[in-house]
């Protein structure tokens, strides 16, 4: 093994040691992880719950008698009898005078297979009747259909016959501003993520490090200050890159059990856009490191650079909400870091192609910022005034 | 061999000319291979700078520093890799154990596979450092860390072994360890540096004495030499009389 070799991997497994012997960092990056998730669960939820709240509808059933199964079926989706109706709305839903009525043959219809027609009666203008109406609809439709895909179950055909074409619906327009919200807070926080998760280490390994007085003993040994700087973001990235990875796959298994769909939004976090994701926020957490590493080695202690880098979190929360209150985004936007990702992470939300024209351009921006702050720091930690400060 | 020729460093004040500091004012002394030599000089004599000028990590207004021949300005990589160090403010890692910690210097000079696994296992037997190898350095005494730190800086044999007051902190069993372990690499024609403030041990040690005073050098020859110069009967008044006054002692 060559000189460089062994020194570049001896840094690199320091690094790695110190930074994973580091419970507390870890823990925040950790942290972070686990918060984003159950946060958006939380939240979707409670969206969902408020959207999608189906108010009871009471219905007058005429003949309800003979077909329980119905029954049991309407009232699971809140169509309720008129009989149960609480007394303050009694009036209203005297008014809207919805009605079904059941035959009488509908339990023998149903046994022999003939089709059963069921009446609906109600004033179909009546503004107010129309949601009612419509979910109505729904559920006799779905209640149908049950029974007709158990009956074709029933003689081996496979049901999936009776859907030749099926419409997935994706809305490039402007989504409505709760799945904007659940969108762009998972994509903020990602953001963020890629910026606190190596915080600490990065912190830790360059004014931590000054402030143990290990560092003058490091920059005396025979090693350019360039390995030296790749060693520590090494480091620092892996653990903002395992950050991220922590949360895109809590994210997707926890969005799982969210349904979105019920409030008109197609969210999925499947493997392939979350690989993505993940290739668009690597340059972002080298980039991040960078930049935090290049703040705490200036500093001249370790709780400046714990306030001064903590100011740098700022720009990963701030940049996208202005980026995506921003109508009309100039040309150039694309290109810069954070900014330029932002935007592309909206649009995959939004379920648009990724344009991976731009997925290149803003990483390789982004890349060519973070070498670009390497090359300086290492540089810097040769120049006289980074040992001045070391006593 | 270590050589130090005509140094010259003066810390500006950027806003204030007239604060600025002539830390080196054409310092020049060379140590031999085969000879402890001992750096004295009053606290602010430009010690800590002459030594970090000799790292590399200060470049020098005027003057040179090489080490076995190797300019430390023109390449401070080859320089450093002569040179093994016993800094004036030494830390540790604190979450490595003492074993991970010599490893890791040791790789840093470029030692892989047996030799340095081999290598590792020598300077822990020396320094008598086997009981605590395996424990993470996070509690270990100040003589305790001072021993780390000495095996770090003797982990790959160096040529040159450069030391800023390593005995502070140590107890008498420990600086009996060192003291043998430096008469051990003279024999061996290594050449050594050390700066300290203790009189007795300077004395006992060093083959010859460099002092230091206001970025110059005062005097230099053996103990026995400089006594004689100053005309005292031990090293402490010698040294007291070489450099023009008593404050430095006092610091």
């Amino acid at each position: 093994m060559n000189l460089d070799l062994i020194q570049l991997k001896a840094l690199v497994i320091k690094e790695y040691r110190e930074a994973f012997r580091d419970k507390r960092a870890l823990m925040v990056a950790l942290m972070m992880a686990i918060l984003a998730p159950v946060g958006i669960m939380v939240m979707s939820k409670i969206m969902i719950e408020k959207l999608v709240d189906e108010p009871p509808v009471y219905v007058k059933f005429i003949g309800a008698e003979h077909a329980p199964k119905l029954i049991k079926h309407f009232a699971e989706k809140n169509l309720l009898d008129f009989a149960d109706v609480p007394k303050d709305e009694k009036s209203t839903w005297e008014q809207r005078n919805i009605a079904i009525e059941i035959p009488e043959d509908y339990a023998a219809d149903m046994a022999e297979g003939k089709p059963i027609k069921l009446h609906l009666q109600a004033d179909f203008t009546d503004k107010a009747v129309q949601p009612p109406v419509r979910r109505i609809n729904n559920a006799v439709r779905a209640f149908s259909l049950s029974i007709g895909y158990k009956r074709l179950l029933l003689r081996g055909v496979d049901i999936r016959l009776l859907n030749p074409v099926k419409l997935v619906e994706q809305d490039t327009a402007k989504p409505d501003a709760t799945f904007m919200l659940i969108s762009m807070m998972l994509g903020i926080y990602l953001m963020l993520a890629a910026f606190m998760s190596g915080l600490s280490v990065a912190i830790d390994s360059s004014a931590g490090e000054r402030e143990r007085n290990v560092l003058e003993m490091l920059l005396c040994q025979p090693v350019s200050t360039l390995k030296i700087v790749l060693a520590k973001l090494i480091s620092a990235s892996t653990v903002a890159v395992i950050g991220v990875l922590l949360i895109l796959i809590l994210t997707s298994v926890s969005v799982g059990f969210v349904d979105l769909t019920k409030i008109g939004a197609t969210f999925s976090l499947d493997i392939s856009t979350a690989a993505v994701l993940l290739l668009l926020l690597l340059p972002i957490c080298f980039f991040a490191s960078a930049c935090q590493l290049f703040v705490a080695f200036q500093t001249k202690s370790f709780k400046e650079a714990q306030s001064t880098v903590g100011m740098l979190i700022g720009i990963p929360a701030f940049i996208p909400f202005v980026v995506s209150m921003m109508d009309d985004r100039p040309q150039w936007l694309n290109w810069l870091p954070i900014a330029g990702q932002s935007m592309i992470i909206e649009n995959i939300f939004k379920g648009v192609d990724v344009d991976w024209l731009a997925v290149f351009a803003t990483s390789a921006v982004t890349i060519a910022i973070t070498v670009a702050l390497v090359l300086a720091l290492a540089k810097k930690l040769k120049s006289e005034k980074v040992v001045m400060a070391l006593s | 061999m270590i050589e130090v020729n005509n140094l010259h460093k003066s810390f500006i004040d950027k806003k204030d000319k007239k604060n600025t500091v002539k830390a080196l004012d054409g310092l020049s002394f060379t140590a031999k291979d085969g000879e402890i030599t001992g750096i004295l000089g009053p606290n602010g004599a430009g010690k800590t700078t002459c030594l970090r000028t000799l790292y590399g990590l200060l470049s020098a207004d005027e003057g040179f520093a090489t080490i076995d021949g190797i300019s430390v300005t023109e390449n401070p990589l080859a320089a450093r890799a002569k040179l093994g160090i016993f800094p004036d403010k030494f830390g540790l890692y604190e979450r490595l154990t003492a074993y991970e910690q010599i490893d890791y210097f040791a790789s840093l000079h470029g030692m892989s596979g047996q030799t340095k696994k081999q290598a590792i296992e020598q300077v822990i037997q020396d320094l008598e450092l086997g009981d605590l190898a395996h424990r993470k350095t996070v509690g270990f005494s100040q003589g305790q860390r001072m021993k780390v730190t000495l095996a770090q800086a003797l982990v790959h044999q160096p040529q040159n072994f450069v030391l800023d007051e390593p005995t502070r902190g140590l107890d008498v069993m420990s600086t009996r360890i060192l003291r043998n372990h430096l008469a051990k690499f003279k024999a061996k024609g290594h050449c050594i540096l050390f700066s300290s403030h203790v009189m007795q041990e300077v004395a006992a040690l060093c083959d010859r004495v460099i002092i230091v005073a206001n970025g110059k050098l005062a005097a230099q020859g053996t103990p026995q030499e400089l006594c004689e110069l100053a005309g005292e009967q031990n090293l402490e008044e010698a040294f007291v009389k070489l450099i023009g006054s008593d404050e430095g002692v006092a610091a």
